[in-house]
């Protein structure tokens, strides 16, 4: 499954140690392997009537949005249901018991929506075991068994719709960091990179190779860098921007920095750091000007 | 009139995204509290600085923001708390003038918050931890 998120995955020691917590033995196993039959029987209706709530419902209903769609989770709900009277309990059957997690979350499913469906599955398989099995003791440890199961299938479920939601996150993360340093090339050899909000470490790293290796890229002579959207400019973030100009400065370019408020000024004088290695300007439209200079242009008013 | 506290709240240190949280708590308490523009500046760089400090010489801690009141003006106190290796009184003293620093970064971070606040207190000794107590008051 080339979109399957979730990296979560159950190896022989947590599928036992799960099966012990959810008291799932082997005579359970054996006993839904004997109801095999009766699923049979019951697949159609038991889908029917578990398709009922979804589609009844108007929040659950906008998942399946036509008649192909219905049919395949409807066949794939067959499959699921005949998979809990297998009698097995292995790795395999955990493998695909997460990927239900991992594909909810792909779609935007809440658990709630599939706790509820899962409550409706043991109501259905609950009526329809006590009318079947003659002996209310049979009948009972038989329901027990399906009980445990359901109950394992749907940590497996939480699990991976959690772990594919951190990575969904994570994804977020990586992508909001990359629109977070966009250079942007002002002139032939001029870039300017607008920051914006927090620095911590990791970004700064990422701030430090984007730069540097567009420098190289665009074989630029200058990069203004305007932190007007910084909110704090601390010892740490001071520190970050002589770094990055210490760099840039190997490669032969230059930084200019812009975008300084009056109250950040004040706040790095008083803090002691020495930004002189980098000129500075209050606002972007000098320090574009200053880096034109260098490059040996300049912003005049057009002849009229 | 003595001092007051009129409400205080502490937030854990325990990843660098805690550090943003502690800045951010300490602006939005500063400009509720009528503090101009260069002494909400200062306070949110002094939290930034120390609360850097507790994650990345004291292996994580706390801080603590209060909100106080002396009867005629606002202040801010914040006290940050590690349980890191501490420090000798000769490297605090040396941290205290400046350019010192255990780890990278230009060892600005102590002396430099001094300046950024009003009061500035630390409490440390090798083995037991660090506490850092700051305090901004509004101005007239």
């Amino acid at each position: 499954m080339a979109h399957d998120a979730s990296q979560f995955s159950v190896d022989e020691r947590e599928l036992q140690s799960r099966r012990a917590f959810f008291e799932l033995t082997d005579d359970d196993l054996r006993r839904l392997a004997a109801l095999r039959p009766f699923a049979e029987r019951h697949l159609d209706d038991i889908t029917e009537a578990f398709y009922e709530l979804l589609l009844g419902h108007l929040e659950t209903r906008r998942f399946f949005p036509d008649d192909a769609t219905v049919r395949r989770v409807k066949a794939m709900q067959r499959q699921y249901f005949l998979g809990l009277f297998d009698g097995r309990c292995d790795l395999a059957y955990a493998q695909n018991r997460l990927r239900v997690g991992a594909a909810h979350e792909r779609i935007g499913m809440a658990p709630k929506w599939y706790i509820g469906a899962y409550r409706r599955y043991l109501g259905l398989i609950l009526d329809r075991v006590f009318e079947e099995v003659g002996d209310p003791v049979e009948a009972r440890a038989a329901y027990q068994s399906v009980q445990k199961l359901v109950a394992f299938d749907m940590s497996l479920a939480l699990d991976s719709y959690i772990d594919a939601n951190l990575q969904t996150l994570g994804r977020h993360q990586a992508a909001i960091r990359e629109l977070s340093t966009p250079v942007i090339r002002v002139h032939d050899q001029v870039l300017l990179l607008p920051l914006i909000g927090t620095i911590d470490s990791q970004r700064a790293e990422q701030v430090m190779e984007t730069v540097l290796m567009r420098i190289t890229e665009e074989k630029a002579e200058v990069i203004i860098i305007d932190i007007a959207g910084v909110p704090v400019v601390d010892t740490e973030v001071a520190d970050h921007l002589l770094k990055t100009t210490a760099a840039v400065r190997l490669l032969g370019a230059r930084t200019i920095l812009t975008g300084i408020t009056a109250q950040v000024a004040r706040t790095i004088i008083q803090l002691g750091v020495d930004i002189s290695a980098m000129p500075t300007r209050a606002r972007l439209a000098d320090g574009i000007e200053l880096a034109l200079s260098i490059v040996g242009k300049t912003i005049a008013p057009k002849a009229v | 009139m003595g001092l007051r506290v009129l409400d205080a709240v502490e937030l854990p240190i325990r990843y660098e995204a805690n550090i943003a949280e502690v800045r951010r708590s300490a602006r939005a308490l500063a400009q509720s509290r009528g503090f101009d523009s260069f002494a909400t500046a200062a306070l949110t760089t002094a939290a930034s600085e120390l609360a850097r400090n507790v994650w990345v010489h004291g292996g994580g801690g706390s801080a603590m923001v209060e909100d106080l009141s002396d009867g005629q003006r606002s202040g801010v106190r914040m006290t940050f708390r590690d349980s890191g290796p501490g420090m000798s009184a000769a490297d605090l003293e040396r941290a205290l003038a400046g350019g010192f620093s255990t780890a990278r970064s230009l060892g600005l971070g102590l002396s430099g918050t001094r300046r950024l606040v009003d009061e500035f207190a630390v409490d440390t000794r090798p083995g037991g931890g660090t506490v850092v107590v700051i305090t901004k008051w509004t101005r007239f």
